[in-house]
């Protein structure tokens, strides 16, 4: 891993609300076991998170797209953004043990660090305590972030929702297409358009 | 005090959610299980509201709870809370800071709650407290994620759809109003999508 690399991944731990000195030694260890970057191209599907995968994965640069398959669409959903410097796993092979309902790819070209299962476990004998802490911490934050984000979607209008993620999601906002803002946001593509025209402001 | 039926309850439902480790584990959640209360909650009593200064663990073994986001002057459904499931502010239990929900019994409600200073305590025993927390955590995520899959329809009778899904009873629990707001759609919008999956 390059320094770049640890500084990205040092920002990240001492931006989460438990992050304190204590928590450095384990924090050093963490990113001595990180693999080198992985790259993807934009459109590239992370074929890398397979079905049984329960490795942490970093993205470091660039946006990765978190799909689903909903039962009322013809094809696949966006469910999700991811944005730089987030952390990202596959939730029910991790959390439950079940195939994977997501999957992501890249939406522009991406460099993603991975923290390898096996790796994770021999860290949790080592630092159980500080482990435990980074992992609440993190899964907390997924969580808020998605809570926040479900209050969006409960707004009834399309400017409201459009203007939430002006002001919540700018690094999203600004990279994302039309057409993905509208799914995004949980609208048509009419309704998203519509919403503009009214305001006369437009995306970008 | 909860009976010898619901403290079993309270025990399989806290093992469903938490994967336990060797015989001290065992005892410890068998030990928890016996700090429970129980505390019947009457159709629109609250469980916990926006004065609430600690944030209790609590499990409902009957009735069904709707947990309010207050947005200014107006507050609108959240989540629902359903029997043997957790039903907790998260703001209150996992980051010790004022809730921005409250917590309303839509029905005649039963639940077994831990005290907030129990749960501290098996927090910063860590071992099962770690594991119930991780274990909270993952519950919400999952029901954000399940309640995002609803708000993502474009329709308003995809919506109707996703969320019958989740809750089929979802037409009895809550007025036409609050359904709207609950979907993120206009009352308009809600009356039409009920019609035309012969709801209204």
């Amino acid at each position: 891993m390059n320094s770049g690399e640890k500084a990205a991944m040092r920002e990240y731990f001492k931006s989460l609300p438990v992050y304190s000195e204590f928590f450095d030694e384990a924090i050093d260890a963490i990113i001595a076991s990180m693999d080198s970057g992985i790259s993807a191209e934009k459109g590239r599907v992370l074929v890398e998170l397979g079905a049984m995968n329960k490795d942490f994965w970093f993205l470091k640069n660039g946006f990765l797209k978190e799909m689903y398959r909903s039962p009322y669409a013809k094809e696949d959903s966006l469910f999700n953004m991811i944005p730089p410097s987030s952390i990202f796993v596959n939730e029910d092979t991790l959390f439950t043990n079940q195939r994977p309902k997501h999957y992501f790819s890249a939406y522009t070209s991406v460099e993603i660090l991975r923290l390898r299962e096996a790796d994770y476990l021999i860290l949790q004998q080592e630092y159980p305590v500080e482990m435990n802490l980074i992992y609440l911490s993190g899964t907390a934050e997924i969580q808020k972030i998605r809570r926040e984000r479900l209050n969006m979607l409960r707004m009834n209008k399309t400017p409201d929702r459009i203007e939430w993620v002006q002001q919540r999601q700018r690094e999203l906002y600004h990279i994302m297409d039309r057409i993905t803002l509208a799914q995004y946001i949980g609208v048509s593509r009419a309704s998203l358009y519509r919403a503009f025209e009214k305001k006369k402001k437009y995306q970008f | 005090m909860l009976s010898q039926k619901e403290v079993e309850r309270l025990h399989y439902g806290l093992l469903s959610h938490i994967k336990l480790q060797g015989d001290l584990e065992f005892q410890a959640l068998s030990e928890l299980s016996s700090k429970f209360t129980l505390r019947t909650v009457p159709s629109g009593h609250t469980l916990w509201d926006l004065s609430s200064s600690n944030g209790d663990l609590n499990f409902i073994l009957e009735g069904t709870f709707a947990e309010y986001l207050q947005r200014g002057s107006h507050s609108f459904i959240l989540r629902f809370h359903r029997p043997n499931k957790f039903a907790f502010s998260e703001d209150l239990l996992l980051y010790s800071k004022r809730s921005d929900t409250y917590s309303k019994a839509l029905s005649h409600a039963k639940v077994a709650s831990l005290p907030s200073v129990h749960f501290q305590n098996a927090l910063r025993q860590g071992g099962l407290g770690a594991k119930l927390v991780e274990a909270l955590i993952n519950l919400s995520m999952t029901e954000y994620r399940n309640t995002t899959y609803e708000m993502l329809q474009t329709s308003g009778t995809n919506r109707i759809h996703a969320a019958l899904e989740q809750f089929p009873d979802l037409l009895h629990l809550i007025p036409r109003s609050e359904l709207a707001d609950y979907l993120g759609i206009s009352r308009a919008s809600l009356f039409r999508s009920l019609k035309e999956i012969g709801h209204e």
